[in-house]
């Protein structure tokens, strides 16, 4: 009887959660720190920061966890005082929004044309998108440069957020989860008298909510943290750039605001996570990706 | 499955027309730059921007390193990934909140992160006060070759978590009944691992192999975050290169870089996939 309970390695559960714990500390302390961070007084972070760099054998960086002076300097600096982080922080959401609303309208229909439809080169067409999926930046950029360039939309909005909309990765990913759909789902729908058009408003669309939250969820990870893109195509533009690009500046000379920067940059990839973190686990569990 | 429907260019047609507007059509279309001199002329030169390139000390660093760094990322992630999402399976179905936190950084926007990596790996900073603590001298991990450890943790740090759900599903979807099978049969841990587990999630194993691999080719912003515009030669990544060419107009070298990087992006992935299939097959 007692063989049958064996399950494997289950004396050393202990361990396993000691060695899980102290993983979740390592992905969340530097979250932590940087909210953290945030409510001190610019002159600490200044002062701080400054420490940095030396490469005195004898001396350390203090570690701080607790401000002097519990402080909202930081935020008062960014968001009334001085905009310019503000103002990065908003080009950020625009590409953001812009990308995902773009994504929302082409992506699932392109998915459902590929997965419940059957019409000639659709094989191809799809091994065309995997082979899409497979290269990386440095190759797509060359094509997204070509073609923007030739409608004259380098250094302009559209350079970040049209290419964005058609990223292959997302079609397949909400396509191998509308294969799984039963058959019987559509048919229920057209004995009703629904078309396509309707089988897909009605019945797809909410069927898929966990693959499409799942990939909201993802594609807005890969928005927040536009770094290339901004970069090439908006080379000519520094008042378009997202703040993605501009933390790098914000360390090398630190005005003692950076961490309140993170900290509101952090916020909504945080309130993200919470919101869409059951759709990622169920998207994933529930879609045949292989 | 619907068949012979007009409405289906209504789903259809905004998609691919897209795909072959900014990627399939500019990317055959992009050859003819590759083959030309770029001059005012631009006169037909066949292959010889190809034989140049390999010679271009700055592409080749690029690409050495690119590879590197993406042939130590990607195994990392799928190593660790694994090794985790085998952890978390054995508290199933508990075990929640450390499968949470190990994904939490994968919506983080590594860029807000940079801050706390500066800070950690500086000279005075944590890390080296755990090296010192372990007995090691004290490391300058922000210059040289040393360099490539922050890069490499700050990608791995974000992109665990995503691989780690994957394989976790996949190992939750092995049926359970396979497991007290074998062991009324008497097999043991080890016996069912390699009997029972690995043959399961050898399709997942190899898509997260795929997907994180591709995912590391991509590798710059973390160079960038850390290394900055210009950084020091052992991480001066592929795109580094493409951002200069990029910037100097040099549209020969960018798209004779392009094509020659995906050329060998291809039979990477190929020679993968026969792999997968030859492994597939021993297996079943």
């Amino acid at each position: 009887m007692e063989k049958l309970q064996y399950r494997p390695g289950g004396g050393s559960k202990l361990m396993t959660r000691a060695l899980l714990m102290l993983l979740a500390i390592v992905m969340l302390v530097p979250v932590a720190v940087t909210l953290l961070y945030s409510f001190f007084s610019p002159a600490e972070i200044k002062a701080f920061m400054a420490t940095r760099g030396s490469y005195d054998a004898q001396k350390w960086i203090e570690i701080k966890l607790s401000p002097q002076l519990f402080s909202l300097k930081q935020y008062d600096q960014i968001l009334i005082r001085d905009i310019s982080i503000l103002r990065m922080f908003v080009n950020s959401a625009f590409y953001t929004v812009m990308i995902l609303l773009g994504q929302a309208v082409v992506t699932p229909m392109m998915a459902y044309a590929l997965s419940r439809f059957r019409f000639r080169g659709r094989d191809a067409l799809f091994f065309g998108i995997i082979m899409l999926m497979l290269l990386p930046f440095q190759v797509t950029m060359v094509p997204n440069v070509l073609t923007l360039r030739s409608l004259g939309l380098l250094n302009t909005v559209w350079a970040v957020i049209l290419p964005m909309w058609f990223t292959p990765f997302y079609i397949f990913l909400i396509r191998q989860f509308m294969l799984g759909l039963p058959n019987e789902l559509m048919e229920a729908g057209q004995v009703d008298g629904a078309g396509t058009v309707r089988c897909y408003i009605h019945i797809v669309l909410p069927v898929c909510r966990p693959i499409i939250g799942a990939a909201v969820a993802l594609s807005f990870a890969d928005c927040w943290n536009l770094v290339e893109q901004p970069m090439t195509y908006l080379s000519q533009n520094i008042e378009l750039q997202p703040l993605s690009v501009m933390f790098n500046q914000l360390a090398s000379e630190s005005s003692g605001i950076e961490f309140a920067g993170a900290a509101i940059y952090i916020l909504p990839a945080l309130f993200i996570y919470l919101y869409f973190l059951k759709d990622i686990l169920a998207g994933v569990q529930l879609t045949e990706l292989k | 499955m619907f068949t012979h429907k007009k409405s289906m260019w209504l789903f259809l047609l905004p998609g691919a027309l897209g795909l072959m507007l900014f990627y399939i059509v500019p990317f055959f279309g992009g050859i003819y730059y590759s083959l030309t001199d770029g001059s005012y002329k631009n006169a037909f030169v066949g292959l010889t921007n190809y034989v140049n390139i390999w010679q271009n000390q700055m592409f080749v660093l690029g690409l050495k390193n690119t590879m590197e760094l993406s042939l130590i990322c990607a195994p990392l992630v799928w190593l660790l990934s694994f090794a985790i999402a085998s952890l978390l399976n054995r508290l199933r179905p508990r075990g929640a909140f450390f499968r949470n936190s190990v994904l939490l950084p994968y919506l983080m926007p590594s860029s807000a992160m940079l801050l706390i990596w500066l800070v950690a790996f500086d000279y005075g900073g944590v890390i080296n006060r755990v090296v010192t603590a372990l007995g090691f001298e004290r490391v300058m991990w922000l210059e040289g070759a040393p360099l490539r450890v922050p890069i490499v943790l700050l990608f791995v740090w974000k992109n665990l978590g995503f691989a780690v759900i994957i394989f976790l599903a996949a190992l939750q979807a092995i049926p359970e009944p396979l497991y007290e099978f074998a062991r009324l049969e008497g097999a043991g841990f080890w016996r069912q691992t390699f009997g029972i587990t690995l043959p399961m999630i050898v399709p997942t194993a190899f898509l997260v192999i795929i997907l994180e691999w591709i995912n590391a080719f991509k590798i710059f912003k973390e160079v960038y975050f850390i290394g900055g515009a210009y950084p020091d030669e052992t991480v001066y990544t592929l795109q580094n290169y493409m951002n200069n060419m990029y910037g100097k107009l040099n549209y020969q070298n960018v798209t004779t870089a392009a094509y020659s990087f995906a050329v060998i992006v291809f039979a990477l992935f190929g020679a993968l996939f026969i792999i997968q299939r030859r492994l597939i097959r021993r297996l079943s």
